[in-house]
């Protein structure tokens, strides 16, 4: 007779008393997606702070954060497609979607958002994208005339119309990469099975920590990328950054301290197995590295006076860190509670790739997926070039001394 | 003719009280109102199922006779019916064990794979668990492509065609009564053999348990036992606060079934 | 007209295209049944699918084509409420042994055998403080509650098959000699 496995089984060690059905059913893909939709929507809401709140210092990281949230936005759907064990049925998604489930609107949610974010890239790129087309030659060349979309009208009044609508679009696209990942975590928020995710903050939660990572990712690729080409990178930029994060990292802190205060405060018929799995089996990842490297650490790091670029990217990784270690948490964390409330199901990804389904489990195309955008950053980089010098030292020495004089008056 | 605001007051009130007397004593007369006083289900013919712990002996032939109906490989650790044994202990500590989904049934006395003392242990009894094909089934609420539904005679069902293997609706059910089926790689679950029981069969489970602790039937239909069992009996349900109105009615449930 | 109505063209464009893939691809039997979108958006014919499913757990009635005999005396013992199938269907394929293609000549789907292992037994028998101690048989007309006959393995005549001296068909001993 034949042996079949249970889909999960390979994975899932259980312990005590679990159902007999009951496995690690969402695993590491569905950790790396809302780490992904996280990204793109704090990538998103970055660039939108130079365009809507008119963050001049911002101006440098503008067109990065954009193609950067585009290029992170391609590979959102990535991680989804894998863990699907009928992807090709996926397709059904958009022609009989179940609108009372929290993931049939995904498409629509995510359409729209994609559909601003390439309406905007096109109208901040415009004039480089037509003097490109007439300039190029050959296959570029036909790339660029492509993306013209036909129009190669730069006139005075034209560029004008650009503006305005990329003002729009920006303020517009804030809302819809909030909806986004909010989305995202209503998705889990909304199972109501298990009682780490039923939460109605869970959408919020998710939000602010999709913004920190979203924000500590532009901070570390750009810098990064800066670095590679030998460009100057103006300090006020990434100061600013920097303080956007603080903020948002102190918004994370008090909503997720709060939820667990509340579950620890009613004492719900769950919380004895909720905090075996928040003081003990997940202690570290949990207490250790998403709350004090995740997010204590960076937070007294980024308040410190005199940041350095150098704290500012440390901060920013250990960041990602724990941003990615929340994620685990959430999604790992809340189906290793068994729903009998009587037993723990441990999660070991498959590391060494036996068969298709222990590779594609396993960590090699997840590292893939998560280099992806970096690699789409380089290529799209090519095309519409982000890492350029907007400002030139004596600018960025303008705008620090605008920005001080600010600071001065406010004081 | 004034009124003293008292007055008005006092009239109102009465008023009130005459416009809502007639009409709740019309709620109870309404045909409607009073059928389901003696049938507290909806109107509706739906199939229904009632499992006696009482008379369990935990044999298991009731997973066997599933797993070869359903073509679920007998030897995977998924099923669409399984027993779970639960044996309180005189300390107060509770074992609670389903091994391989009592496919091979108990055949000894060792909860959690412990040998336990017969002179340790309280009470103990086995709990038959199926879907309970909710009258409001979360699963198919969060199915996002329509492949999984619910028939007009209550049953839930999965396209297994039409399934693109989320997972949600597994996650989202409160019973685990769900899994991925390993040979079609789709949302599986019980269906009350749906095939059997739309030809007047029995379940195969029910068939094949030799003790009469599973029946099927049909809830509203007064030539059914079930709604017999349902209607004169003690019956409870498992996880009710989920609201999900699971249709497997249980007599002999404890407080530690979970 | 504007440059900037461009890019809402690409969206109409994406739009309509999806309506026609949708019309396309959209099975046509694929509704909101009796207008119930939240429980009963399926595509109809799935219904009639599951429905159509094999019957493989034939029961007595099947069995007694052929061995009317063993099932009348079976029905007339302390083990009348068990199906043949219970013990005779074989899940490990060494055990197969019906002498008659099932499959073949009766479309049976089941694989037949017989288990001889005390461990089929003890899925009943084996004692257990918190196994229902009676169970309810009928005799002719009326129903009566029997003690379950049950037994510590480990002592009742360790290492032998249970069919060495009962007759599992009457629920009673091997008549001597036989």
């Amino acid at each position: 007779m034949e042996e079949h496995l249970a889909h999960g089984a390979l994975w899932t060690i259980k312990e005590g008393f679990t159902y007999p059905n009951e496995y690690i059913y969402w695993t590491i893909h569905i950790v790396v997606y809302p780490y992904i939709t996280g990204l793109v929507a704090g990538a998103f809401v970055l660039s939108s702070m130079y365009h809507v709140f008119g963050k001049t210092e911002l101006k440098p990281v503008a067109k990065f954060s954009l193609v950067f949230s585009f290029a992170l936005l391609l590979m959102a759907t990535s991680p989804l497609m894998l863990h699907l064990t009928h992807p090709l049925n996926s397709i059904n998604m958009i022609l009989t979607p179940h609108f009372y489930s929290a993931i049939a609107a995904f498409t629509v949610v995510y359409l729209t958002y994609m559909a601003i974010v390439l309406a905007e890239i096109w109208f901040v790129f415009r004039p480089f994208i037509i003097e490109q087309a007439k300039e190029k030659k050959g296959l570029l060349g036909l790339i660029y005339n492509a993306m013209t979309l036909g129009s190669y009208d730069v006139s005075e009044k034209a560029l004008e119309t650009d503006h305005k609508i990329v003002r729009i679009l920006a303020a517009v696209g804030i809302p819809a990469a909030a909806f986004l990942h909010g989305y995202v975590g209503f998705i889990f928020g909304s199972v109501k099975t298990v009682p780490l995710w039923k939460t109605p903050l869970m959408p919020f939660i998710f939000l602010m920590s999709a913004i920190i990572s979203g924000v500590a990712g532009c901070v570390v690729t750009y810098i990064l990328g800066m670095s590679l080409k030998g460009n100057f990178i103006c300090g006020a930029t990434i100061r600013s950054m920097c303080k956007v994060l603080v903020w948002f990292l102190v918004a994370a802190i008090v909503l997720e301290g709060i939820d667990i205060v509340f579950h620890a405060y009613t004492a719900e018929e769950f919380w004895s197995i909720m905090s075996e799995l928040l003081f003990q089996r997940f202690a570290f990842k949990m207490l250790v590295v998403q709350w004090l490297l995740g997010m204590i650490l960076p937070l007294i790091l980024l308040l410190l006076p005199r940041l350095s670029m150098l704290r500012a990217f440390i901060s920013a990784m250990l960041v990602l860190i724990g941003v990615f270690t929340m994620r685990w948490d959430v999604v790992i964390g809340g189906q290793s509670m068994s729903k009998s409330l009587g037993g723990f199901l441990t999660y070991n990804m498959p590391i060494i790739p036996r068969s298709m389904e222990t590779f594609l489990e396993g960590p090699i195309p997840i590292t893939g997926l998560l280099l992806m955008p970096l690699l789409l950053l380089f290529i799209f980089n090519k095309v519409l070039p982000v890492f350029t010098e907007v400002f030139n030292e004596e600018d960025c020495g303008f705008t620090e001394g605008l920005l001080s004089k600010k600071d001065h008056v406010n004081h | 003719m004034s009124l003293s605001r008292r007055e008005l007051l006092k009239m109102g009130f009465l008023a009130v009280c005459g416009a809502v007397i007639p009409l709740s004593a019309l709620q109870i007369l309404t045909p409607e109102a009073a059928a389901s006083l003696i049938r507290p289900y909806s109107e509706k013919k739906r199939w229904a199922f009632v499992v006696d712990t009482t008379k369990c002996v935990g044999c298991g032939m009731c997973v066997k006779a599933c797993k070869l109906e359903n073509e679920i490989p007998f030897n995977t650790d998924v099923q669409r019916t399984w027993v779970e044994r639960y044996v309180q202990l005189k300390d107060g500590d509770v074992l609670i064990d389903s091994p391989q989904g009592a496919r091979h049934g108990f055949t000894k006395n060792d909860p959690q794979g412990k040998e336990v003392n017969e002179a340790e242990i309280a009470k103990g009894f086995f709990v038959p668990k199926l879907c309970n094909q909710c009258e409001k089934p979360s699963c198919v609420q969060v199915c996002p492509v329509g492949a999984t539904y619910k028939t007009d005679d209550g049953v839930v069902l999965v396209d297994k065609n039409w399934c693109i293997g989320c997972g949600y609706c597994i996650n989202n059910c409160p019973y685990l009564a769900r899994f991925f089926n390993p040979i079609t790689n789709s949302a599986d679950k019980c269906t009350f053999c749906y095939h059997r029981i739309t030809k007047g069969m029995n379940t195969a489970c029910m068939d094949a348990c030799a003790f009469g602790a599973r029946k099927i039937g049909m809830l509203n239909d007064p030539a059914s036992e079930l709604a017999k069992i349902i209607s004169t009996e003690r019956v409870s349900v498992l996880k009710p606060e989920y609201g999900n109105e699971p249709q497997v009615f249980y007599i002999g449930l404890d407080s530690i079934v979970r | 007209m504007s440059h900037a109505w461009r890019p809402v063209f690409v969206v109409l464009a994406v739009i309509v295209a999806i309506l026609v893939m949708r019309m396309i691809l959209v099975p046509h039997d694929f509704a909101a049944k009796n207008g119930d979108y939240k429980y009963q958006w399926h595509r109809l014919s799935a219904e009639t699918t599951s429905k159509d499913f094999t019957v493989k757990y034939k029961g007595k009635e099947f069995c007694q084509q052929c061995h009317p005999d063993l099932v009348d005396k079976i029905n007339a013992s302390g083990h009348q409420n068990i199906q043949c199938e219970n013990c005779h269907v074989m899940v490990e394929s060494a055990k197969k042994s019906h002498p008659i293609d099932l499959k073949g000549d009766f479309g049976y789907l089941l694989d037949i055998g017989i288990d001889r292992s005390r461990e089929l037994c003890k899925r009943c028998h084996a004692e257990l403080s918190y196994r229902p101690q009676t169970y309810v048989m009928t005799k002719g007309t009326v129903k009566e509650t029997v003690k379950f006959k049950q037994i510590d393995p480990t002592k009742h005549n360790a290492g032998i098959e249970c069919v060495m001296c009962h007759d599992v068909h009457t629920a009673g001993f091997k008549a001597a000699g036989k």
